[in-house]
């Protein structure tokens, strides 16, 4: 009853975030105009023949999560920043317990990261000429570092928003916390796009698990110090 | 009183031996170009006292959220500064040893990219302490992001470097569980990790002191 209530709430919290972002549109405004921005810039200036054969599986998915990453910095850290800023912070720490708005923000971000990788990613493989054979291994690792992405980028705007300077902070604290993840995630893609086989990305695909789980329980943990501080 | 100034001096006279045992007393290394290994001596130790760091870091940091005694908030904040320190030494000590070895300071292996992630990581830490004026706040947000922090180290200092790989020499003790040193060479290895920890102990509870007394006089004019 009481562990259905709890998911109820974090429902309604991600409801109000769907509801508010719909109705003002600024983090996908944010997330999607600079995804599209860096990607014509890139498409553009490299393009699919402007790199050698050898060098395509590494630098094709170093790109596509450089543009990914950067573009989700952009939005992600605004669901507790405009809480803050709107100084509704108070109403929401009385109106839902902590967990239920650590869920509802992360399922936001979650979503919001799917829908860029959703828009971003064929968008990417089109432009730029980037064939990837395993398609359901290549899924498989964008679902899992998207769920570790969501969850330390959250975290860390609840901690961020009640700093001073909050926009440029989120991406000082945030930039290194995620560089191992970003590092797996580009090995994880190039294994996809090189090879069907499921178990060419399984290495990056345990490691990128392992990551988001431990950061997620951790997140759990420091989520209520954070936002009752 | 007296008994503690003492340590300081056997402490001192302690990494005097160290230094001279690694360069008379311990053979040059075999594999190695000419005394280059020598290093290996400061750098292992260096390496070891700034992880010990990060974790009285992660100890204070806990404390701090059951607490909340500012006293712990600056053990955590200490521990953090001088692990910052021993990282940078460290890094320094290998880009040493890179250059004599592989002919360039920086190579991007797995190694150099963990710890430069690492001194990243702690850098931002003291950015969001300077972004955050209020005492109780700061202490509390840091404590949080210093645990956050600490769940991805062993990703960067285990993990990372055994998925690729990597131009670094096997570590003391290597992947087959066995010990690959000549005796004297790791006698003075242990006898350089126990300098080390001493030092990074006698400039933490140096600084914790300090702290206390700041604490202590905040407190009077407080009241």
């Amino acid at each position: 009853m009481r562990r259905s209530h709890l998911a109820s709430e974090a429902l309604a919290v991600l409801a109000k975030e769907l509801r508010s972002e719909l109705r003002s549109r600024v983090a996908l405004n944010a997330v999607g105009l600079f995804a599209l921005t860096t990607l014509i810039a890139v498409a553009y200036q490299i393009g699919p023949y402007r790199i050698h054969e050898d060098d395509r599986p590494h630098l094709l998915a170093a790109l596509l999560w450089i543009i990914l990453f950067f573009a989700a910095l952009s939005g992600l850290a605004r669901v507790f920043v405009k809480e803050e800023d709107a100084h509704t912070a108070k109403t929401l720490r009385l109106a839902a317990r902590p967990l239920a708005v650590f869920g509802g923000k992360l399922l936001f971000n979650l979503l919001l990261l799917l829908a860029l990788e959703a828009c971003v990613v064929p968008l990417y493989l089109a432009l730029m000429g980037y064939a990837v054979t395993g398609v359901g291994s290549l899924v498989a690792v964008m679902l899992a570092g998207s769920v570790a992405l969501a969850t330390t980028s959250t975290l860390v705007a609840a901690i961020i928003s009640r700093a001073s300077g909050s926009g440029t902070l989120f991406a000082v604290l945030t930039v290194p916390l995620a560089l191992p993840l970003l590092v797996v995630l580009i090995q994880g893609t190039r294994a996809a796009a090189g090879s069907a086989a499921f178990s060419e990305v399984l290495p990056a695909l345990r490691a990128i698990v392992s990551l988001a789980g431990v950061q997620l329980v951790a997140s759990l943990y420091l989520f209520p110090v954070v936002w009752h501080d | 009183m007296t008994d503690k100034r003492v340590w300081k001096w056997v402490l001192g006279a302690w990494l005097l031996l160290v230094i001279w045992a690694a360069f008379f007393y311990a053979p040059a290394a075999k594999g190695f170009k000419g005394e280059s290994a020598r290093i290996v001596f400061f750098h292992v130790p260096q390496a070891w006292v700034a992880v010990l760091a990060f974790c009285v870091n992660l100890i204070a940091s806990i404390r701090f959220m059951r607490g909340h005694d500012p006293l712990d908030d600056a053990r955590a904040a200490t521990a953090a500064r001088l692990g910052l320190v021993f990282s940078v030494l460290a890094t320094v000590t290998g880009s040493l040893f890179a250059r004599v070895m592989w002919g360039s300071f920086w190579n991007w292996d797995p190694r150099e990219v963990s710890i430069a992630i690492l001194l990243l990581i702690y850098a931002a830490y003291f950015a969001l302490r300077e972004a955050i004026p209020d005492e109780e706040r700061r202490a509390s947000l840091s404590a949080a992001y210093a645990v956050l922090a600490f769940v991805t180290m062993p990703f960067l200092v285990f993990v990372v470097p055994r998925i690729y790989w990597s131009l670094h020499p096997d570590t003391i003790i290597n992947a087959r569980g066995a010990l690959d040193m000549e005796s004297r060479m790791f006698q003075v290895l242990m006898g350089s990790l126990v300098g080390f920890t001493g030092l990074f102990f006698w400039l933490y509870t140096l600084d914790v002191r300090l702290a206390r007394v700041k604490l202590a006089r905040q407190r009077r004019e407080e009241v």
